[in-house]
């Protein structure tokens, strides 16, 4: 198959059903609403299920039930509709059950509107629903990026029997670009011997279950929990960096804005300004490695989001006090632009002195 | 490409490029002809609507008829009532952006008794590099749910084969042929072929054997110059 062109939220739907989904439910919200269109027509060619739930909440809770039997399951939504899916979140990884879950983010708080806003970092990097417990995040910044994560945030969800998020903005959800699906790399997984599919006489039944009345026992469950999200911090952490070794400052974004800030950072590049990138690409775990070479000999880094500051206190806790760090921010679904972050850049660094 | 009749809708599959050909289109007729309005009949696209690119047609003084201001964001599907207007201005050339397969055609379907009497041409546009128009039969099924949601008939085709910034002569002449065995298939007729101006030398030899019209894309992304 060569290239495509399709728009950000078909290719999510796309690459879920090539990475082997053949479950969705879901419920329409702007702008992700053509994912769901997509799936509908797609997963019924593929032997799959589509089912458009009556709400949110009922999405959730059928891919509680899909992904307890050991199939690849999925469902999107954006802001209002994603607070919506906590309580069933937390059961999934109170449960261990794998499943991705998709937030094409909108402007907030509230119903907010439906332009293009990053401000629900925090509700998905920091936990969102009740109990202590961590998601890994993938943020992909352009289409074809997203052919790569919606894979990968599957094989991350079986290898720790754990549901992992995709977030973009509403852009990348609504913008068209070429695409093209390739192989995919098959990686190892373990067996879902957990799956409740029936016993045939083979051994006891299988609970899949979040619910531990005897708090000595829950307590071993959260230590157990807490080990995994351990090696997920170790293993699965994504970032990308673009001329940070000679850089004196260096901006800190994800998604979409990573995109505009490249533009912005050439600029300066151009004028002299010595300037770099970190782009993370899993929100949790949050790359720190990049932060901890680099904090010692650059001058600062600035933050850019499309939300009140929220991604830049991860930035501040890797960086801990050895560099400043700064922040650009626009809110509300007002997207920033390369002028902005440039003029940032320019304010911050006490201007181009050459 | 100069418009054939007075009032053209413009349709298509989802994401097929209709709203920047009608663009392209509004300003092409304005060289020629004094009033010119757009309407943005887009009920399913929340972003890169006509209505986006207000501030174009404010400068080259083409109306713009759009769901008023504080409503462009709204995410509801309503269009503007002031379409009749122009729909019945003979002095009007009047360019209709509608939204993308069946459920923007649907739109169209309540002006019913307006098409009767003023007879519009119906453009389907055709991007042969989008999912489920890419073969005959998703093609041709499109055009006859189009049809039966806009209680018209599809009068003419636009092949529009692209793959964005990355398009190549190569998928302008696949797109060329898909859309011309389409057209004999389907006796709809093939009016040209639309080529972004980013390929125009490229295309130079295809534009002196074919139908083309070359155009400009006003929808840019935050990072697009």
């Amino acid at each position: 198959m060569g290239k495509v062109l399709m728009k950000g939220n078909e290719v999510i739907a796309e690459a879920a059903v090539q990475a082997g989904c053949k479950y969705f439910f879901g419920y329409p919200i702007t702008p992700q609403s053509e994912l769901v269109a997509y799936m509908a027509r797609r997963l019924p060619e593929v032997g799959g299920l589509f089912l458009q739930a009556e709400s949110e909440i009922a999405a959730i809770n059928m891919v509680y039930g899909a992904a307890g039997t050991g199939v690849r399951v999925m469902t999107s939504s954006s802001s209002p509709g994603f607070s919506l899916k906590q309580e069933g979140i937390s059961y999934l990884v109170g449960s261990e059950l794998p499943a991705v879950v998709v937030n094409v983010v909108r402007g907030g708080p509230g119903l907010g509107n439906i332009q293009p806003a990053q401000s629900d970092y925090f509700q998905v990097t920091k936990g969102g629903g009740h109990g202590d417990y961590n998601i890994p995040v993938l943020a992909p910044a352009s289409l074809q990026e997203i052919v790569e994560l919606t894979s990968e945030a599957f094989d991350i969800a079986d290898r720790y029997r754990t549901p992992v998020i995709l977030m973009g903005d509403g852009m990348l959800g609504q913008m068209m670009e070429p695409v093209e699906f390739g192989e995919r790399n098959e990686s190892e997984l373990p067996e879902k011997k957990w799956a409740t599919t029936g016993t045939r006489g083979d051994g006891a039944p299988k609970i899949i279950t979040s619910l531990e009345l005897n708090a000595e026992a829950l307590e071993q469950r959260n230590h157990k929990l807490q080990q995994k999200f351990a090696r997920i911090k170790e293993n699965e952490v994504r970032y990308e960096t673009y001329k940070i070794d000679d850089a004196d400052y260096i901006i800190v974004a994800f998604g979409t804005v990573a995109r505009i800030a490249l533009n912005a950072i050439n600029k300066a590049r151009q004028q002299g300004l010595k300037v770099g990138l970190i782009r993370p690409i899993s929100l949790w775990p949050f790359p720190e490695k990049p932060f901890f070479e680099t904090r010692d000999r650059v001058k600062g880094y600035i933050a850019v989001e499309m939300s009140a500051g929220q991604m830049v206190e991860d930035v501040r806790l890797a960086v801990n006090g050895h560099a400043a760090v700064d922040f650009f921010g626009r809110t509300g679904g007002v997207v920033p632009t390369q002028e902005e972050i440039y003029q940032k850049l320019l304010s911050v660094s006490g201007g181009i002195t050459v | 490409m100069e418009m054939n009749k007075r009032i053209t809708i413009l349709t298509g599959h989802f994401g097929s490029g209709k709203t920047e050909i009608a663009i392209n289109l509004a300003l092409n007729e304005k060289k020629i002809h004094n009033k010119i309005a757009i309407n943005d009949l887009d009920i399913i696209n929340p972003y890169f609507r006509s209505r986006d690119v207000s501030d174009i047609f404010e400068q080259l003084d083409i109306e713009l008829i759009a769901p008023a201001n504080r409503l462009q964001t709204s995410d509801l599907p309503i269009v503007s009532g002031e379409i009749y207007r122009v729909l019945h201005d003979q002095r009007y050339r009047v360019i209709i952006d509608a939204g993308g397969d069946k459920d923007g055609a649907m739109a169209l379907g309540q002006y019913y008794h307006e098409w009767k009497e003023l007879k519009p041409e119906l453009i389907f546009v055709l991007n042969a590099n989008r999912p489920y128009v890419s073969t005959f039969e998703g093609a041709r099924d499109t055009i006859e749910q189009i049809e039966q949601a806009a209680r018209l008939q599809v009068t003419g085709m636009i092949n529009n084969t692209n793959i964005g910034f990355e398009t190549s002569m190569e998928d302008i002449h696949k797109g060329y042929e898909f859309s011309s065995r389409l057209s004999d298939l389907l006796s709809i007729p093939l009016l040209y072929t639309s080529i972004s101006v980013d390929i125009e030398k490229e295309a130079s030899y295809f534009a002196k054997r074919h139908r083309v019209m070359f155009i400009k894309r006003y929808m840019k992304l935050p990072w697009e110059g």
